[in-house]
């Protein structure tokens, strides 16, 4: 336990600098699309109420009100979000292949700890997991201080002020990101766990077997995904469901359980006896 | 002791070990000699659990490896182990943190040996200084075995008489070593034993001492005879 918490420490370590830039840009271009797209709203407000002499209703009439849910459909919010998950995927793939091609072989020093291999499974599980949630919080703190700017920046009478679910109502990205009940939480990044676990094992396997390996982690994880989705199968092949949604939920969950544990297994198998430096 | 019984190893359909049985004994130095791609660095991987073998078996004091082998066994490969962007003090905390076996003293000693600034960058250092860090953090390990791989390959003759200057200094005492090296002129006279291995059968294994001693010849000339050249 000691030395899992030390590799998962030196884990964070390693991509922190990556991770402060993803918060950094985040919280940059997110202040910065509130403004400029605040700033271009008050100008219409001073070019056609002040200037031409226009009525607030007909403005607000022509123009609408401005509100969070207004930028939040644009790049400003969403480009930051893709970005970070698209840096997290591929760092997914980065957190085991640059131990084994980056400028020093790494690799011969993690596998020669004297610690459980599978440690080291779990540190980089748990760091990349670790910073989509810390991410994800990030967000969630930053879209009530976003409001907060929009709102000293746009004139109160032309400003909607929206509670969180109501700005991330209706984009479905957020919707994944922000769960409002615990239990599409847990459900959200339970699979997302579950996906990258099921990812690490594909990589042991490709870096267990190399060619072969890719072969086997493909079927890997069409195994497991079979295994995750028969009884929807079953249900479409048969037409016939005699399960509860609820009982088909716990099903899945089981399942789910099991995909999970095969993986950790499978996983801490190849680690010990199959990995190749 | 170690003890390297038949394995083989295949990658791919080629057979690299086609049953390689040798032992190295706690306190005596044995160099396993071949050229390139004979299987040399392979042995060295298999007998640390860093790849796996299609058969036979690889005893560390009579158990096969586990974790708490490490303890007792360090290698130290060709290239070396840590993140370029660590200082060398880095790398010392990281062995410190894992290793119950980390002797800082004898680290600290070696750093003074070698001439080294423990606030140097790996990424900035020559060739023959990683050489250097990558022997300091293998031998500041208190253990019974030590495995090096090549550890004169690509450096200058100066960083490699420091380097051979460790075999014959208390680095070494009362440790096993296994030593995989082209240029045995180096440390000839301190190797115990030699595997000569060519496309992964081993050809001869004998006691340098007793050959020096009867014989009246030097590993090299063994070479020639062996290897026919």
């Amino acid at each position: 336990m000691k030395n899992y918490v030390k590799l998962f420490n030196f884990e964070m370590g390693r991509f922190l600098k990556g991770y402060l830039a993803l918060v950094g840009i985040t919280v940059a271009v997110q202040v910065l699309g509130v403004v400029i797209a605040s700033r271009s709203y008050t100008n219409k407000i001073n070019k056609y109420v002040y200037h031409e002499g226009m009525a607030i209703d007909e403005f607000l009439s022509q123009f609408g009100d401005m509100s969070m849910y207004a930028i939040i459909h644009s790049l400003w919010i969403q480009g930051p979000i893709l970005f970070c998950i698209s840096v997290l995927l591929i760092y997914t793939l980065l957190i085991w292949y640059r131990d084994w091609f980056g400028k020093n072989t790494f690799i011969y020093r993690l596998l020669m700890l004297p610690t459980e291999r599978i440690n080291i499974f779990f540190a980089k599980l748990t760091t990349i997991m670790v910073m989509v949630l810390s991410l994800v919080a990030l967000q969630i703190m930053l879209l009530p201080v976003l409001n907060k700017v929009m709102s000293s920046l746009v004139p109160e009478a032309y400003f909607m002020n929206l509670s969180f679910k109501e700005m991330i109502s209706g984009f479905d990205v957020l919707t994944i990101l922000f769960p409002f009940s615990f239990s599409d939480f847990m459900i959200h990044y339970g699979l997302g766990l579950l996906a990258v676990t099921l990812l690490f094992t594909a990589i042991l396997f490709e870096r267990s077997f190399r060619l072969k390996g890719i072969v086997y982690g493909i079927l890997y994880i069409a195994l497991s995904l079979l295994i995750i989705f028969s009884p929807v199968i079953m249900i479409a092949i048969t037409e016939k469901s005699y399960l509860y949604p609820l009982e088909l939920f716990y099903l899945e969950l089981i399942l789910c359980v099991l995909v999970f544990i095969m993986s950790i297994l499978t996983s801490r198998f190849l680690l010990n006896k199959k990995i190749t430096v | 002791m170690i003890e390297v019984k038949n394995i083989k190893k295949n990658y791919g359909r080629r057979e690299v070990l086609k049953g390689v049985s040798f032992t190295a004994n706690k306190g005596e130095i044995t160099c396993l000699i071949g050229v390139n791609g004979v299987g040399k660095t392979t042995i060295m991987n298999a007998i640390m659990g860093l790849t796996p073998i299609k058969s036979g078996e690889i005893l560390i004091e009579g158990k096969p490896l586990d974790k708490t082998s490490y303890e007792k066994i360090t290698f130290i490969p060709d290239a070396i182990t840590m993140l370029p962007q660590m200082k060398i003090s880095d790398a010392m905390a990281f062995m410190n943190d894992y290793y119950q076996c980390w002797n800082q003293k004898r680290a600290n000693d070696m750093l003074k040996f070698f001439r080294l600034e423990k606030e140097s960058r790996i990424s900035e250092l020559s060739k023959g200084n990683r050489a250097k860090v990558n022997l300091l953090l293998g031998l500041a390990l208190d253990v019974d075995y030590v495995l090096m791989d090549e550890p004169f390959s690509g450096i200058d003759i100066f960083s490699r008489e420091q380097i051979a200057e460790v075999f014959t200094s208390h680095l070494i005492e009362n440790r096993g070593v296994i030593i995989t090296t082209h240029e045995i002129h180096d440390i000839e006279h301190l190797i115990d034993k030699a595997v000569l291995l060519d496309e992964g059968v081993i050809l001869k294994e004998f006691n340098a001492e007793d050959v020096r001693e009867n014989e009246g010849k030097s590993i090299v000339d063994v070479m020639r005879e062996v290897f026919h050249v």
